[in-house]
């Protein structure tokens, strides 16, 4: 077991079990997929018009992150709403998701802008640029950190992307409010 | 774990001897540790990697598998398999001229291309994708995989699945043999990717002891 300490915020314990042959980072098991996979499995989602399929990617992506963060706050004792945001964007860049900044953030609304992108810019380097946002992901990601940090049940908050850097902004920007 | 069980007198024995040593490259590789830069992504081997719990994977393609209905459920399971097969093939070729594939596994390749497959799956299996080799292999033609372990059989913890759900194991499969049998590597996709197919005949999320997994020609 190795112990990475990326910052003050966040504290990484990766494990490799020879025996199921699966590699795990705090207890939660994780696994490497590239960009290719990322975007074809987004572009799945927003083709997927009969199911709502970007919802359906987003949902998963709240609901997986809230676990794994509120599970970190608690273990780690993790209070403050500054020390949970921080730990919250450190973890987005742990998972090369890529660089996510909380502009604002209260119980009832929050800014969070997307300086870095795996899902943008990935798309872009696969198909190119276009209008409409891609990244149900990190929508997913923003509202379960979100119902995470200020103690809300998951589906507490929606989350609007307004400006996508794969549409070619230089940054995506995230605004939240309570549902 | 032998890869060479198989009957002595079969025509691909050959293809399954190799100079490859799965556990020194899994012990070698599977303590490799992924960090991201200081823009929060992973550039490596000619993508952009990502490392997410493999939940969250597994949960978006059981509940949209689940969702679609019965008359769509092989286009959505085609389309998640089409998924992994893409980045098998392209993160594929990226390992295998990597600096970490040239350090720890090129000096033991004899024979082109299938010692490569049986190290890919060594590192298949140090990356905990599935814990994996091939049992059967007749070069240009045909290859069986066994998956001992693998993440996407978590989606059933009690009971059995009617239909196998290992759509990442499936396309990634296929994909190493587009890279072995298929041609120049073509990082356009255009050709070489999807000269072969895989279909799953047994699932540990099925009941089954081990995950098999057989690829042809498509």
């Amino acid at each position: 077991m190795t112990t990475m300490r990326l910052s003050d915020g966040l504290v990484l314990k990766r494990t490799y079990d020879p025996r199921s042959s699966r590699q795990s980072i705090n207890g939660e098991q994780y696994v490497l997929h590239c960009h290719h996979f990322a975007t074809l499995y987004t572009q799945l989602a927003d083709d997927c018009g009969m199911l709502d399929g970007k919802k359906l990617m987003a949902e998963v992506a709240e609901d997986t992150f809230y676990d794994v963060l509120k599970t970190y706050y608690a273990e780690h004792q993790v209070t403050g709403i500054p020390e949970r945001i921080l730990v919250a964007e450190e973890y987005y860049a742990a998972m090369g998701l890529g660089l996510v900044k909380v502009r604002c953030a209260g119980p009832e609304a929050g800014e969070v802008e997307l300086l870095a992108s795996h899902i943008d810019q990935g798309w872009v380097k696969k198909w190119g640029q276009r209008e409409q946002p891609v990244n149900f992901i990190t929508g997913g990601f923003v509202a379960g950190a979100f119902s995470a940090i200020f103690d809300r049940a998951p589906r507490s908050y929606e989350v609007r992307e307004t400006r996508s850097i794969v549409a070619g902004a230089e940054t995506s920007m995230f605004e939240i409010s309570a549902s | 774990m032998a890869v060479n069980r198989a009957v002595e007198t079969a025509p691909y024995v050959s293809a399954l001897y190799t100079t490859v040593d799965r556990r020194k490259i899994i012990d070698a590789l599977s303590k490799l540790e992924v960090v991201n830069n200081d823009e929060g992504l992973i550039p490596a081997f000619n993508v952009f990697v990502n490392q997410m719990p493999a939940r969250f994977w597994t949960s978006f393609s059981e509940r949209l598998t689940r969702k679609v209905g019965p008359e769509l459920v092989d286009a959505a399971e085609w389309l998640l398999v089409n998924a992994a097969q893409e980045c098998g093939y392209h993160t594929g070729q990226g390992i295998i001229t990597s600096d970490e594939w040239n350090a720890v596994v090129a000096p033991m390749v004899t024979r082109v291309p299938e010692d490569v497959l049986h190290g890919a799956f060594a590192v298949f299996t140090a990356w905990g994708w599935a814990k994996s080799e091939i049992v059967e292999l007749v070069p240009n033609e045909r290859m069986v995989v066994h998956a001992y372990d693998y993440y996407e059989a978590d989606v059933v913890r009690y009971g059995q699945r009617s239909r196998p759900a290992a759509f990442m194991v499936r396309g990634v499969c296929a994909a190493f043999m587009d890279l072995a049998y298929g041609g120049p590597y073509d990082p356009t996709g255009k050709s070489g990717l999807r000269t072969f197919k895989c279909v799953q005949t047994k699932g540990i999320e099925c009941g089954d002891e081990y995950g098999e997994f057989v690829v042809t020609r498509a």
